[in-house]
């Protein structure tokens, strides 16, 4: 299988190393990277494979076997969702190989606002606030903008300074036209924070694997940058089990590498398998001592799970502007915190829709109409669909990203190895999505719009919250530190961290909170 | 790596035929590796061609000896381009063929595709760069008498071509893979009052220097891509529902 790098599997498990880092996207892959500069030995531990460097694979496609999923580095089987107490089957936009979910990420690399962190008098923080403010999180914003080497612009309507984020290069036709627009219709765009290097020939491998380090993610600015520190190791293949503690200690890490238990050991554990999966390794790790799991004495593991809904439309700019080319990197704030309400920022989707997507968008609307009844009304969708094609051109897509909030309710839990969901969508997001809506359509107004969602959409590629850090043990599982409440030495780096969901896209703020993770125990060793 | 002249091409087949004539054709522009069963008919091409063509002796489906005739190749440049020529079309009754005589044409038909591709899969993953050409006929659509084993192996090569798109077309789109028909050839295999190989060949190397990601999938038939098959309540509903037509493209 070659999945071991470097090192034989008798010598990994016979090393006491002084971390191992499970899971490899944003926050194991930098964290193992900082704590490997640092200087101590890393073992990073991936459930996927390792695959071939040259790939180019995209997230987005109709491939559901296990084993070709598996080899993509696709996360390989359905996650059961139960949302709004339907259950579905569904594949999430979710990865699992040396990289994480990032080798297929929109490398979007968003700086949260200081009221996501932090409490105040005019924006109160729904849970009181992080246990790590704004200001303290301000330098490893700025580090992590750095390692992913950030381009964009600052938000003009932000007064937080960004040292470390580099110029654009200059926009494309699509971006320069789109962002005229907003600003005619008084909004504040700017481009977005993207994590790409742009090499030479850079082809923005947003949404797909960069088969260069050229696209910074988990693989590229975490694990490779580690492994090349001589201190690091990377296992593959190889998916953990279940941890045992003994005292304030984790004392075992217990995995399956192909088909056999393997059992390693280190000084400090980083678990950064992911929103859905660090809090189910934590359950799985149940015992005399924690009989429902580690960290689960008060039954928090798993809970508190949150997503962002998406909010997706299309704008048309108008004929003309058609041709100019996708909108990738376009977003503005103007909404991000309205009328005393969290919202969130919204974002270009980097695709333009014509014709074809147009008959998509028709076609649900007829199924969801009293015209499904109708023989041919599908088809017949086409004819109204080339005309405003033809009128109108091409229409560019923008998400919204509505912030969630944390309740108990929904959450994570595994069932016979799966990922198993349970997510009711909250009255209150409700009111607020309505709100959000409201204000995109009067952001707009003048141009021709439409939602492109209709039922409220969770983003299951942005889950998090479900391990969460706080003060008070009873309410929070990890601390401020990001260290499970009354255990020493084992770490979350990942988005399970986050008490709340930002209205901005997670993984910078996953990269600075592992670097800051990583920091604290640097100086512990 | 930026072109694919930068490599080394491998042409199966290379001692004879069409094969000859698509090694000669793109020995003028890069290094070509011709792979073949008889040296001496290899060096009569590597004659011909005066210089870079590397006569290589191996059976194309025989995994050992494809192994050190690529390896060969590889010393030369790294491999970019190959084309799946190499083939045998024995007229056989079917009641005159054994299952092991039937099952040696498809050894050669498709064994030698499955083992060259795999083969050539060793460098363009490592570089997500390259252009596999496959020979292919309509064999399969409507097998004639006394071809069964070649119409079966020929047939089976063109859903191979398929199957290797579905496993690496999504995750190497700089590896372009398609299938090419070269018509009726002037060849011991063809028929006597065929096409001018060379003409052919012309065709066939430029369509294999072609390096596209659209192409990919794509079959073409002598200078012309040959859209995918439409039946005729199809194309009146595209025509009456407004769907974009695709126009083929030529040489």
């Amino acid at each position: 299988m070659g999945s071991v790098i470097s090192e034989p599997l008798a010598d990994i498990t016979a090393r006491h190393w002084d971390a191992i880092v499970i899971g490899t996207g944003i926050g194991g892959g930098t964290a193992g990277r900082a704590l490997a500069e640092a200087g101590l030995s890393v073992l990073f531990v991936e459930k996927g494979r390792e695959g071939l460097r040259a790939e180019e694979t995209g997230l987005d496609q109709g491939i559901f076997d296990p084993v070709a999923r598996a080899v993509r580095g696709l996360w390989p089987d359905p996650i059961l969702a139960e949302v709004n107490g339907t259950r579905q089957e569904l594949f999430a936009p979710l990865g699992a190989g040396v990289g994480g979910s990032s080798v297929f990420y929109a490398a979007t690399l968003e700086r949260p606002e200081p009221h996501d962190l932090d409490d105040s008098e005019d924006r109160p923080h729904p849970t009181g606030g992080w246990p790590v403010s704004f200001a303290e999180m301000q330098p490893w914003f700025d580090k992590a903008t750095a390692l992913y080497a950030l381009h964009g612009d600052p938000d003009p309507l932000s007064d937080q300074p960004n040292p470390a984020l580099s110029a654009p290069p200059p926009a494309q036709p699509g971006d320069a036209m789109i962002m005229e627009r907003l600003r005619a219709n008084g909004l504040h765009p700017y481009r977005l924070h993207t994590a790409l290097k742009y090499l030479d020939n850079c082809a923005e491998c947003l949404g797909r694997k960069c088969p260069r380090a050229c696209k910074m993610d988990g693989r590229s600015a975490g694990v490779e940058p580690a492994l090349s520190t001589g201190n690091a190791t990377l296992l593959t293949g190889c998916d953990v089990t279940r941890l045992e503690r003994d005292g304030p200690n984790v004392t075992q890490v217990i995995a399956r590498e192909g088909c056999e238990e393997i059992i390693l050991t280190a000084r400090h554990v980083v678990l950064a398998a992911g929103a859905l999966s660090s809090p189910r390794l934590l359950l799985a790790s149940a015992s005399e001592s924690d009989p429902t799991g580690i960290g689960n004495a008060h039954d928090l593991v798993g809970r508190n799970l949150m997503f962002h809904l998406n909010e997706i439309f299309a704008l048309w700019p108008g004929r003309a502007a058609g041709f100019t080319g996708p909108s990738k990197s376009v977003g503005f704030r103007d909404l991000y915190f309205k009328d005393a309400q969290r919202l969130g920022m919204v974002q270009a989707m980097g695709m333009d829709v014509g014709y074809g997507e147009i008959v998509h968008h028709l076609r649900g609307r007829v199924a969801r109409s009293w015209l499904r009844h109708i023989p041919g009304a599908r088809d017949a969708t086409r004819i109204p669909a080339a005309i405003g094609a033809k009128l109108m051109g091409q229409a560019k897509v923008f998400v919204g990203l509505l912030e969630d909030l944390p309740y108990a309710e929904n959450r994570v839990t595994d069932e016979a190895g799966r990922i198993a969901l349970t997510y009711r969508i909250a009255p209150e997001l409700l009111a607020r999505r309505r709100a959000f809506r409201r204000h995109i359509r009067r952001a707009f107004k003048g141009q021709r719009t439409a939602f492109l969602t209709h039922a409220p959409e969770p983003n299951f590629g942005h889950p998090c919250g479900t391990l969460a850090m706080g003060t008070d043990p009873a309410t929070s599982v990890l601390d401020a530190s990001g260290r499970v409440h009354g255990i020493r030495n084992l770490w979350v780096t990942d988005a399970s961290v986050f008490p709340t969901s930002m209205g901005v896209n997670p993984s910078l703020t996953i990269a600075a909170n592992a670097l800051r993770v990583a920091s604290i125990m640097g100086e512990e060793r | 790596m930026n072109a694919i002249t930068d490599g080394c091409a491998i042409v199966t087949g290379a001692g004879g035929g069409l094969g000859r004539a698509l090694a000669l054709e793109l020995a003028q522009q890069m290094q070509v590796a011709g792979l073949g069963r008889g040296m001496a008919a290899l060096e009569e091409t590597e004659s011909l061609a005066g210089g870079n063509f590397l006569p290589l002796q191996a059976d194309a489906s025989d995994p050992v000896q494809v192994a050190q005739a690529f390896e060969a190749a590889r010393n030369t440049a790294p491999i970019t381009l190959l084309i799946n020529n190499a083939a045998t079309y024995p007229r056989r009754d079917f009641l005159d063929e054994t299952a092991g005589s039937f099952m040696d044409t498809v050894a050669i038909n498709l064994g030698g595709i499955v083992t060259c591709t795999r083969a050539a899969l060793s460098d363009m993953t490592a570089t997500g760069f390259g252009r596999i050409l496959n020979v292919a006929t309509f064999a399969d659509m409507h097998p004639l008498p006394a071809s069964s084993a070649y119409a079966v192996s020929k047939g089976a090569a063109r859903i191979f071509t398929r199957a290797l798109i579905a496993d690496i077309g999504d995750r190497f789109p700089g590896i372009v893979v398609n299938d090419w028909m070269p018509g009726m050839l002037k060849t011991g295999m063809g028929i006597p009052d065929g096409l001018d190989p060379s003409q052919a060949a012309r065709w066939g190397a430029k369509l294999a220097l072609w390096h596209d990601p659209s192409l990919t999938g794509t079959t073409w038939e002598m200078a012309a891509e040959i859209p995918p098959p439409r039946s005729l309540k199809r194309r009146v509903a595209d025509r009456v529902l407004l769907r974009p037509r695709v126009k083929p493209r030529h040489l």
